[in-house]
């Protein structure tokens, strides 16, 4: 039994507040397992996460009186022991793959210390450039989820900071492009691979990710778009959005996830507001786009509704 | 079609156990799970209706203002009204999903032209937030759909931080993370008396986790945020005189699921977890968060479990962030908790995974 069926047949028979009791802790709540393979994540995950920030606060408090040798060594030792724990140690490989995810930490930081040593000058985004650059061969390698959210993040960044620092010229209809490609071009990879290769699991939440940041790229480019004057970038994203929804669209009919199905329409749904607000901002269009905007979300919630039943009976067969 | 549910096999189990006195009202409950099957709502189409519903509020707004609609005062208090009547009506009637975004929309609006229309008044600027909590509380009365609700418990919770702001009584967003500590605790601890209490209560204990988890959420921003308002700093850790106890009752939980017997043991799981929770007294946010994520696990409640630990992550951030320290000093508290949860992993490893590999 579910949650909600137990819910329901409680609300319509006299069950009793011990068997609900019962039911709930034997079926739905963490079981002692689950607790314990919960705490041990937690644990390991809490003591990486804070022993790093530690690490990060502490180099970035500059402290003048430690010789620049030691500071560098001290980053660098630390990258060599946990390396080192990582290759060697007996510890199972979800543990490793937080030490590393530490580790890729530690690498930033290695790259902020080089700079407050030597004051390269350099720009924020070639310190986000080159860190993203040098943990990519673990971020391969290890092909851990959590480690790859950061190197996109990371990668994102560096293109955010290089159209700030570098490219001015650059409009931000042409960043909003760029970041749509990038974040699409990893879906499409992390989808293809997941498919394709056996051993490479991506989560559901991990794909679910790129996939928003990259809707929302595109609605906020689009939207842009929509108000600005005319440039090429804007045809090609308007292009690459109607290739790519129309793919997304296909793609969570197959594997029959409402998540694409709800994000790609209220998308659309919002490019379309900004689009009437474009035609015309008088008073009857802004009662129009109200009232758009209840019927289309209505639209797309009843499909919705409709395609759970389709799927739920196609199971049941 | 009762093949498809294996209603009556569930109900034999249950009458196995409750034994011959066990009673169900087996037509209501084959139309209810026939319900559910129809209206079958996940998180997408729960955010949907949400998200649809603000935004058609907000476009609605801007027409008011373009229109400049919003002067004639008992035309906006009538038609809010009139608005939030029909919204609940609607819900009560129908009780269908594909109606949630227009019921969340006109609800919403009503309460603005509502906003609108009183503000044009001179009355108490009480009165506004209190009327309010009346109208959300009797509409929950009404009707105990999901989304209506869900919106109604936060609109009562949020006029209740309203008060407290416009009044600068900031010193009373203690008690109110207390009062809300308590709820929420009560809430997902006795999930079984609350459904088994009474048809509405039973009907309103979904929506009334989800709210209550972001009612925590809002009053702990206040007690997490230093600036966010101007509260007194040194009794900051008022809040937390309930919430650490809440998590250690957590802890002695969690120790009777894992059958921790051994006395001297059970001593130094307490001894740890009040060492680590007594620095955080003063942010409350952060043993607030923890709590609400220790909470989710218990009851496997899996989009409040991402949500807190979310949370969990930003409060941290904004606490040594706000310290009033050196950045050497909060290396070192940072540091030093870190390395306490490395002794703690090394130590429980081997029993946490005694009997299992993950």
């Amino acid at each position: 039994m579910d949650r909600e069926e137990i819910h329901l047949i409680s609300r319509y028979s006299n069950w009793s507040e011990k068997g609900v009791e019962q039911e709930l802790a034997e079926h739905i709540y963490a079981s002692p397992h689950a607790w314990r393979r919960f705490l041990y994540f937690l644990f390991i995950s809490m003591g990486v996460g804070f022993t790093m920030a530690g690490i990060v606060f502490f180099f970035a408090y500059n402290w003048a009186d430690l010789p620049k040798f030691v500071k560098i060594g001290m980053v660098e030792a630390g990258i060599i022991c946990l390396t080192g724990f990582i290759l060697l140690s007996k510890f199972n490989q979800s543990i490793k793959d937080i030490v590393l995810t530490g580790t890729s930490v530690l690498v930033g930081v290695l790259f902020v210390v080089f700079g407050q040593i030597y004051q390269t000058g350099a720009n924020t985004y070639d310190f986000f450039l080159v860190w993203t650059v040098f943990i990519s061969l673990w971020v391969i390698v290890s092909n851990y989820a959590p480690l790859w959210l950061i190197y996109l993040t990371l990668i994102n960044t560096t293109v955010v900071f290089y159209s700030q620092q570098v490219a001015h010229y650059w409009s931000s209809l042409f960043i909003f492009t760029i970041l749509f490609f990038i974040n699409v071009l990893c879906l499409v990879i992390s989808i293809y691979v997941s498919k394709t290769k056996a051993d490479f699991k991506v989560p559901g939440w991990f794909t679910k990710a790129i996939a928003l940041a990259a809707v929302t790229f595109s609605t906020i480019g689009i939207s842009i778009g929509i108000h600005n004057k005319f440039e090429t970038s804007f045809a090609i994203l308007q292009f690459a959005v109607i290739v790519f929804y129309a793919a997304g669209l296909k793609y969570g009919l197959t594997i029959k996830s409402r998540f694409y199905l709800s994000i790609i329409p209220f998308s659309v749904i919002i490019i379309l507001t900004s689009l009437l607000i474009e035609i015309s901002e008088d008073q009857a269009m802004w009662l129009f786009v109200s009232a758009f905007v209840i019927v289309s979300v209505t639209l797309v919630i009843k499909f919705l509704t409709g395609i759970q039943q389709k799927w739920d009976y196609e199971q049941r067969l | 079609m009762n093949n498809d549910y294996n209603l009556n096999a569930k109900l034999d189990l249950i009458r196995q156990s409750e034994g011959k006195g066990f009673v169900a009202d087996e037509n209501s409950l084959l139309l209810a799970f026939q319900r559910i099957e129809e209206d079958k709502s996940g998180l997408a189409i729960k955010v949907l209706s949400i998200a649809g519903g603000f935004l058609a509020t907000i476009s609605f707004i801007g027409f008011l203002l373009v229109a400049g609609l919003y002067d004639s005062k008992m035309g906006l208090i009538i038609f809010g009204i009139v608005f939030i009547a029909g919204a609940v009506w609607i819900n009560k009637r129908f009780e269908l999903q594909i109606l949630d975004t227009s019921v969340i929309a006109v609800y919403i609006i009503g309460f603005c032209l509502l906003a609108f229309g009183v503000s044009h008044f001179k009355v108490d600027k009480n009165i506004l937030p209190v009327l309010f909590v009346i109208i959300s509380a009797v509409s929950i009365n009404i009707t105990q759909r999901y989304i209506l609700s869900f919106i109604s418990i936060l609109i009562i919770n949020g006029s209740i931080l309203l008060l407290i702001v416009i009044n600068d009584a900031f010193n009373l967003v203690h008690l109110y993370n207390v009062v809300i500590t308590l709820c929420l605790t009560y809430c997902f601890l006795k999930e079984a008396k609350l459904i088994s209490t009474s048809t509405k209560l039973s009907r309103l204990y979904d929506p009334l986790r989800s709210a209550l988890l972001f009612s925590l959420l809002a009053g702990l921003a206040f007690v997490g945020k230093r600036g966010i308002v101007k509260m007194d700093t040194e009794f900051i850790w008022l809040s937390s005189l309930i919430i650490i106890p809440a998590v250690l009752y957590l802890v002695f939980l969690v120790i009777n699921i894992l059958h921790v017997d051994d006395p001297k043991r059970k001593m130094i799981i307490y001894g740890f977890s009040i060492l680590l929770l007594m620095p955080t007294a003063s942010g409350p946010a952060i043993p607030g968060s923890l709590l609400m994520i220790l909470l989710c696990f218990y009851v496997n409640y899996k989009t409040g479990f991402v949500i807190s630990i979310i949370a969990f992550i930003y409060f941290v951030g904004q606490y040594y962030y706000d310290l009033n320290f050196s950045l050497l000093t909060k290396s070192l508290l940072l540091f030093s908790t870190g390395v306490l949860f490395i002794i703690v992993f090394l130590f429980t490893s081997k029993k946490l995974r005694a009997d299992e590999k993950y």
